[in-house]
């Protein structure tokens, strides 16, 4: 069994170590007596494709390990999506806002399906763990929308 | 003299009240993160960092150390109740554990784990106190090309005895190495690899990558099969502590086991898992009457779980007396003495004994309110499982991002760690192991300013690397390390016919 995703990996490995060692020459190699910045990842990068083109025949060949299967990949795919949006809204709209929204999702996957339960407790778990970081560890988070709670 | 004078000084500082409630706070959240499966220590030791910010460093180290010695007593609950490892060092322990209980001996079986697992983790700490310093002594001696060979043989060992694929943790090591790499050069004061963003001049922050590899991959592998509510095995547990005949059949075994799991301990790569698995098979060989194991034998959970205990003390000598850490969780430590400006490594001893000693003799007294609240509490901690995994979901949720923007206060390092998290949800999902990533991206600066320095002293002769005994010794063991698969390979065959 030719073994796909280890295929796919190795290829885009290989493809990220072409691009070290591009810039790895270009922040100049030097010698053994001297080596200069680029000395380091031009090796990494030689590894790395070296490295990936076993991979890449043992994948193709199947004698890699089978991979995990991905379960109800999904929900993770939610999740990410999630949180990249938390990343972007986080200064603007605020802490607390931002985590409602990123508690109600993470619920929400998991299979809470009463919208009281979702929206009561990522309401409370945000305003607590705002006061609680803010004000009793000192911790500074962003206020946004919501300044006027001081 | 020296010795008994500095494990008293040891308890001095490990005593005072704030650090009493450290332990206490570690041994709490390591038995309770031990117990539930979805969490293991270096996540919860990564979540916990932003917490010690404020701390001081003893503190900070009491409090993470004891989260990881006490998973090792917590794992061993549900595997015996359950059937459940909680943590991966565990799994042997559900073996015979699990048997056990079956047959109405689960409490023997819970008692005998805790009771090893004081047992062996006291001796360690001694065993510790008694080689690290000695250790240090010997590190201090080290040039470049010592600490060359050094940290590389600690990768390819972290690399060579993952139980993942070879290849791939190779091909991970030159990922974490290439990591490590970004922002300013060490040597030269280049930028590479920072795509022109201001924010990567500084390099990418470890916690971040840890946080995203650990913590938040495991979250999204635990979203696709949430695990429901646990089945608990009903079973009365009166008389946890273990008969006349349980103790007879069990010192050896114990003494065995933690004999294993110290010397496996300090290699990196080694640590719980190995050893435990080690000291069962050990075990099924000495024992009188192998046919038992997997059948409720109480020698198959004495041993592995004393052995567990004895690596995760261990795992610290060389963190502690070399810098090299040896396993994701240990690596967290590591950078939890660097937040504070601690520098592990042979110095450390000579510079800052007092965080040495204290977090030894905090060690003893972890492992003892281990005890306390492992025996009598056993029921609290099974339920434990009852809540539901959402609650505990978003509550990791919440503490990552919070961890994560508050190292800057920037909601680009929330980014970032999204970026982390889905890089190991799809390596964990391919089998790339983490531990040689991490180790590298540690490592990876000081390898490759020693390297430099090397180099520099031989006037670029790479034979300044074999020449020199420590390093010649080392670069043996690396030799000897690449020659496990092939001796692996030859003892599947020598065992098959």
């Amino acid at each position: 069994m030719r073994n796909k995703r280890d295929v796919v990996a190795s290829v885009l490995l290989i493809m990220i170590g072409i691009a070290v060692i591009v810039w790895s020459i270009r922040l100049q190699v030097g010698t053994l007596l001297r080596p200069l910045a680029g000395f380091f990842p031009f090796l990494v990068g030689f590894g790395i494709i070296a490295l990936s083109l076993i991979l890449l025949v043992q994948g193709w060949l199947g004698r890699s390990k089978a991979p995990k299967a991905y379960g109800r990949w999904q929900r993770p795919l939610i999740m990410v999506a999630g949180l990249a949006v938390y990343s972007v809204i986080l200064d603007p709209l605020g802490y607390i806002p931002s985590t409602i929204f990123i508690a109600a999702i993470t619920l929400r996957i998991l299979g809470v399906m009463s919208w009281k339960v979702i929206s009561l407790s990522s309401l409370v778990l945000s305003f607590s763990v705002y006061f609680l970081f803010t004000r009793l560890l000192g911790v500074e988070l962003p206020a946004g929308v919501l300044s006027f709670l001081g | 003299m020296d010795f008994f004078a500095n494990q008293i000084h040891g308890f001095t500082i490990a005593l005072s009240p704030w650090n009493l409630l450290y332990a206490f706070v570690g041994a709490v959240l390591g038995t309770a993160i031990g117990v539930l499966p979805g969490l293991g220590p270096a996540t919860t030791i990564a979540l916990l960092l932003p917490v010690t910010y404020t701390m001081d460093a003893t503190s900070a180290v009491i409090l993470l150390a004891g989260v990881y010695y006490g998973a090792m007593y917590g794992g061993s609950t549900t595997s015996i109740l359950l059937n459940i490892p909680g943590e991966a060092s565990s799994v042997v322990t559900c073996l015979d554990g699990y048997q056990m209980a079956r047959k109405g001996r689960a409490g023997p079986a819970l008692g005998i784990s805790a009771i090893g697992s004081f047992i062996a983790g006291t001796i360690g700490v001694f065993l510790m106190a008694m080689v690290a310093p000695a250790l240090a002594r010997f590190a201090l001696k080290f040039g470049p090309a010592e600490y060359s060979a050094l940290v590389f043989c600690g990768l390819l060992m972290a690399v060579y005895l993952s139980e993942e694929s070879i290849l791939k943790g190779l091909l991970m090591m030159m990922i974490g190495l290439l990591l490590g790499m970004v922002g300013i050069d060490p040597v030269h004061g280049e930028e590479r690899f920072t795509f022109g963003l201001l924010r990567l001049t500084d390099g990418i922050n470890f916690i971040l990558v840890a946080m995203g590899l650990f913590a938040v991959s495991e979250l999204l592998v635990n979203l696709e099969t949430p695990a429901g509510a646990a089945d608990i095995f009903k079973t009365s547990l009166k008389g946890i502590l273990p008969t006349r005949e349980d103790w007879r059949k069990c010192w050896a075994p114990l003494f065995r086991g933690t004999t294993i799991g110290f010397l496996i301990g300090v290699l990196p790569g080694g640590g719980a898992i190995i050893s435990s698995f080690m000291a069962y098979a050990v075990e099924k060989k000495f024992s009188k009457h192998p046919e038992e194991f997997g059948q409720g034998a109480i020698e198959g959970v004495a041993s592995p779980e004393a052995a567990n205990n004895a690596a995760s003390t261990s795992s610290f000598i060389p963190l502690l007396t070399l810098g090299i850490p040896g396993n994701n969780a240990i690596a967290m430590l590591f950078v939890a003495l660097m937040i504070h400006g601690i520098q592990p490594g042979p110095l450390l001893l000579t510079e800052h004994p007092n965080l040495f000693w204290g977090v030894i003799a905090s060690m003893y007294i972890g492992n003892v309110m281990l005890l306390g609240l492992n025996l009598p509490l056993i029921g609290l901690w099974v339920r434990l499982l009852k809540v539901p995994y959402h609650f505990l979901a978003v509550l990791i949720v919440v503490i990552v991002m919070i961890g994560a923007y508050s190292l800057k206060n920037s909601a680009f390092d929330v980014g970032m760690i999204v970026i982390f998290g889905v890089f190991g949800y799809v390596a964990r999902k391919n089998g790339f192991p983490f531990a040689p990533c991490v180790l590298a991206m540690i490592l990876g600066r000081t390898l490759e300013q020693s390297v430099q320095q090397a180099l520099k002293i031989s006037g670029a002769d790479l034979m300044i690397f074999i020449e020199r005994p420590i390093s010649a010794t080392l670069f043996a063991l690396i030799v000897l390390v690449m020659l496990i698969p092939i001796f692996k390979r030859a003892w599947k065959r020598y065992q098959i016919p």
